[in-house]
């Protein structure tokens, strides 16, 4: 139940906050209209915004909530709660964002694994929940843990595609799931992509727990004794 | 004519009065600053304040009805703070019953905030015994709260995590915040209250789930007069209904209430 009410709440704070939604929702069409006169390389550049728009978002959103989740610990909520419902929320608005954009992608490409570029950008939206709240984690100032998400989303797009930095990448799984798509790869390519989105994932969010269980954990003391009368 | 009779009445009411009762108080005042010729707002000061004044006298209770202290709820034996090789303090014991109050004071610095984290138990001591009763209340100097909910969600928040069902929550937490004489607007985010009124929520979020013991750490920064009267009427209440109050503050002129003062001092020390 915590987890939930965390989510809805988590939801209605960023729904508050109109300016900052607004320039996160429209930070993909940029990187979209770029490339728009390629295919494969405008859904892959807008999958990679969708994801550096979803992961900043997390990294606010668990950065904000510093001061409130140690009491709310305190009034007996679990981590796993607490963080779990923020991971919702976030994967939520991931999958929204995703969903918005393949409208647009659809009208506006001509595409024949259509399926395959709905999942790239479902994935990735998923991805990008964990891996947003795992660098507020890491880096709890806002400065921080955005200029680390700018890093990694500048590696992303400049490594090479076929080499071994670009595996390391959170969201290496969009460009072979990408190629699968659009270029009309082998079911490896899907597999191999789906396989690496699935062990980030479980990277992202198990580390993310980790570390809030660490830095949320309350000292356990034992009642005082009852006294002889 | 001054509407200062006006302004009075309707504090009263707003603090609880029945209108009737509060009519009468403000008839009565009036009466009392005729006779002397005097304006009330210079005969008694501002509406508000000799208002909220006047109920905190009216609540006092007439004798002083000495209680038992109850079981013990917090107790502190020896326990030490370092941060790497600085020592914050060592050696602290205190016990706290139910019904009973205790202060934290001390020089900036020395360690109270602290210590009072060790009693919450969300920072760890580096040495020494700490016992405490499992329901605890926490209430922070400053933050804690999420800017961009209204007071409401943060009461269905907290009270989700102490397991209230979301109505019940928020009816606790508006009951609760009109002891404080403050009533919160339906749809203003934390963010846009002033800091007295967000400290007020602090104060409800940290009583929501009904601990035994409450540990606030100034909480009073930002009140007005009138909601610092509150809030130590509140402190007497919480004492009356027999729970346990660690509070840590400046304010010297309050410690006649209480009933220990830990004084950490420069370096830390015992239980007065």
């Amino acid at each position: 139940m915590t987890a939930l009410t965390v989510a809805g709440l988590s939801a209605r704070e960023v729904g508050r906050r109109r300016t900052a939604l607004l320039l996160v929702i429209s930070l993909p069409l940029w990187f979209y209209l770029v490339r728009r006169d390629l295919t494969g390389q405008s859904t892959r550049m807008l999958t990679l915004g969708i994801a550096w728009a979803v992961s900043t978002l997390t990294l606010f959103v668990v950065n904000s909530a510093r001061g409130v989740d140690p009491r709310l610990r305190l009034s007996g909520a679990s981590v796993a709660g607490i963080i779990g419902g923020r991971l919702i929320a976030m994967s939520g608005f991931g999958l929204l964002l995703a969903g918005g954009y393949l409208v647009l992608v659809g009208i506006d490409q001509d595409i024949d694994r259509f399926w395959a570029i709905a999942l790239m950008m479902g994935t990735t939206a998923l991805l990008a929940a964990p891996f947003g709240s795992l660098v507020g984690a890491l880096l709890p100032r806002e400065l921080e843990g955005a200029l680390a998400l700018l890093s990694v989303c500048a590696v992303q797009m400049l490594a090479d595609p076929a080499g071994t930095i670009a595996k390391f990448m959170p969201f290496w799984s969009a460009r072979e799931l990408g190629t699968y798509a659009v270029d009309g790869g082998g079911a490896d390519l899907l597999w191999r992509g789906l396989a690496h989105a699935a062990m980030v994932w479980l990277l992202c969010t198990g580390l993310t727990l980790a570390v809030f269980a660490r830095r949320l954990r309350l000292a356990r003391y034992p009642e005082p004794a009852p006294e002889r009368t | 004519m001054s509407d200062w009779p006006l302004r009075f009445e309707a504090e009263l009411v707003r603090l609880g009065v029945r209108p009737e009762r509060a009519r009468q108080l403000g008839a009565e005042t009036a009466a009392q600053a005729g006779e002397h010729a005097a304006d009330p707002d210079r005969f008694f000061g501002p509406a508000h304040l000799y208002a909220r004044h006047l109920v905190t006298e009216l609540q006092a209770p007439t004798a002083a009805v000495p209680s038992l202290p109850g079981p013990v709820m917090l107790r502190l034996t020896g326990v030490s703070k370092r941060y790497r090789r600085r020592e914050v303090f060592s050696g602290v014991d205190l016990t706290v019953r139910g019904g009973e109050v205790a202060a934290i004071v001390g020089a900036n610095g020395c360690g109270k905030s602290t210590l009072l984290r060790i009693c919450a138990g969300l920072t760890h001591p580096t040495g020494g015994d700490v016992r405490r009763t499992r329901r605890v209340g926490f209430v922070p100097q400053d933050g804690g709260t999420a800017g961009w909910l209204t007071a409401e969600e943060h009461f269905t928040l907290f009270g989700a995590a102490a397991g209230m069902a979301p109505r019940k929550a928020r009816s606790t937490g508006t009951h609760l915040a009109s002891r404080l004489a403050w009533r919160p607007g339906r749809h203003q985010p934390v963010q846009d209250l002033s800091g007295g009124t967000r400290q007020k929520l602090n104060l409800v979020l940290g009583e929501l789930h009904g601990p035994d013991l409450l540990l606030l750490d100034e909480p009073y920064q930002g009140f007005d007069q009138g909601s610092y009267l509150d809030f130590w009427r509140q402190v007497r209440e919480w004492r009356d209904a027999g729970r346990a109050v660690v509070v840590v503050t400046h304010l010297l002129h309050e410690l006649e209430d209480v009933d220990h003062v830990l004084d950490l001092g420069a370096h830390g020390g015992g239980d007065r």
